[in-house]
């Protein structure tokens, strides 16, 4: 007989198997990957992956995401730019999903992220009634749209490149691709017991 | 709390979402149950788990080819034509220069959506079989790290947008792959619906502990 403390049980993060929380040496016993074993340096992948993301997140602003030339003149929308264009052009539905996509969602995914690391480990909101899991599942289930607004652009650059007409992608494509790319890392890399050790 | 051993753990489940513990209990056929406290599914009883899912593995692998090499949409701009196929697109990307978008989509709609589903079959065919007791772990592993990369979904609404921004300017047509993508995604949501990763663990468990108890036995 082994004497369980109900709360020191784990979650595989991989195959969902509940598991005892042994420290330094947690395989999973069903699908032998590692639950949750750096003890040390717990936040840190979270937080570069975050700040890495955060950083592309910059010119994925600055510069421009779609390149129109027509008949000769080039010209560049930015994120914020297109979404104005399409809103001015009465296309709100448009406008409002890429208005959410590429800067609701990753600005929110940045706040709730950041609040996620600094609130496990500092004692900030403790008696708040936020379900910090739910919150952490939410997060991990929007995180992944942001990436609409890449496709777009990359289908409109397949579609449209007639002999006067030709739309091209710009620098920021690139910079918001890996923007989300890196926070779905720090989500990732993100460890949810911590969560619950902090309650 | 007290267990007879670590293997006495498989019996408790914790949600998937709000992380509270539950004693798992058996179910009918067919039903699911629910957290008390955030009422998300936590895991359903099928009987017949591998014949389902081998079934709905196969028809999606069918219309992820039909998505891939039939042209998806069809422009007509200023007299001329032009249409994309899911490659095509990707490979635009790399003319153009941006290998780290393009190889970023290659992946997120093309390799991971098809090696989803081709693990799915590979497993399933393995516990339909009854073999594959270290192959089929590796595999589950595998599948579970690859899920939340596949965004199929994504890019079916992607091209959603693109067609609307474009309303006014060209002439569509949509080609028989869209219809297959969509397809195609309704058969993936509706099979992360209703298969959930840990349920296909709990068949493999099911299927090799009686394995075993057969062999002892005889």
């Amino acid at each position: 007989m082994i004497e369980v403390d109900e709360k020191s049980l784990l979650r595989c993060p991989t195959c969902e198997a509940v598991n005892l929380d042994k420290g330094d040496i947690n395989i999973c016993r069903r699908c032998s990957s590692p639950v949750y074993k750096h003890r040390r340096n717990r936040t840190e992948k979270s937080w570069a992956y975050l700040i890495t993301a955060m950083i592309a997140y910059v010119p994925a602003n600055l510069y421009p995401m779609l390149i129109t030339s027509q008949f000769g003149n080039r010209e560049g929308t930015t994120i914020i730019g297109g979404v104005v264009l399409l809103w001015e052009h009465g296309s709100y539905p448009v406008a409002v999903i890429i208005f959410f996509a590429s800067i609701v969602i990753p600005i929110i995914k940045f706040l709730v992220l950041i609040y996620l690391l600094i609130s496990v480990k500092y004692p900030i909101g403790k008696e708040s009634t936020v379900n910090k899991h739910k919150l952490y599942y939410l997060t991990e289930a929007i995180g992944p749209w942001s990436m609409i607004d890449v496709f777009v652009v990359a289908i409109l650059m397949a579609l449209i490149h007639v002999a006067n007409v030709e739309i091209i992608a710009g620098t920021a494509a690139t910079a918001f691709a890996l923007s989300v790319f890196f926070t779905l890392m720090a989500a990732h890399a993100f460890d949810e017991s911590l969560i619950k050790e902090n309650r | 709390m007290k267990i007879e051993n670590e293997d006495a753990l498989d019996t408790l489940v914790i949600c998937p979402q709000c992380h509270t513990l539950h004693k798992e209990i058996p179910i009918q056929d067919g039903a699911k149950a629910c957290c008390t406290e955030c009422n998300t599914v936590i895991y359903r009883y099928d009987s017949r788990l591998a014949e389902h899912g081998l079934s709905l593995s196969i028809a999606a692998l069918i219309f992820f080819f039909v998505a891939n090499f039939f042209p998806l949409v069809k422009i007509e701009l200023l007299g001329s034509t032009q249409f994309i196929t899911i490659p095509k697109t990707i490979m635009t990307l790399f003319e153009n220069r941006f290998y780290i978008v393009g190889l970023l989509c290659s992946f997120l709609i093309f390799i991971f959506p098809l090696m989803t589903f081709l693990l799915y079959l590979v497993v399933f065919t393995l516990l339909k079989l009854g073999r594959g007791e270290v192959v089929s772990r590796e595999l589950l592993v595998l599948l579970s790290h690859l899920k939340p990369w596949s965004m199929s979904d994504i890019f079916l609404i992607s091209i959603l947008v693109a067609l609307v921004k474009l309303i006014g300017h060209a002439q569509i047509h949509m080609g028989i792959a869209f219809w297959a993508l969509i397809v195609f995604v309704l058969l993936d949501i509706y099979m992360t619906r209703t298969i959930h990763i840990s349920e296909i663990w709990m068949l493999r468990k099911r299927l090799f502990t009686t394995q075993k108890v057969i062999e002892v036995t005889p």
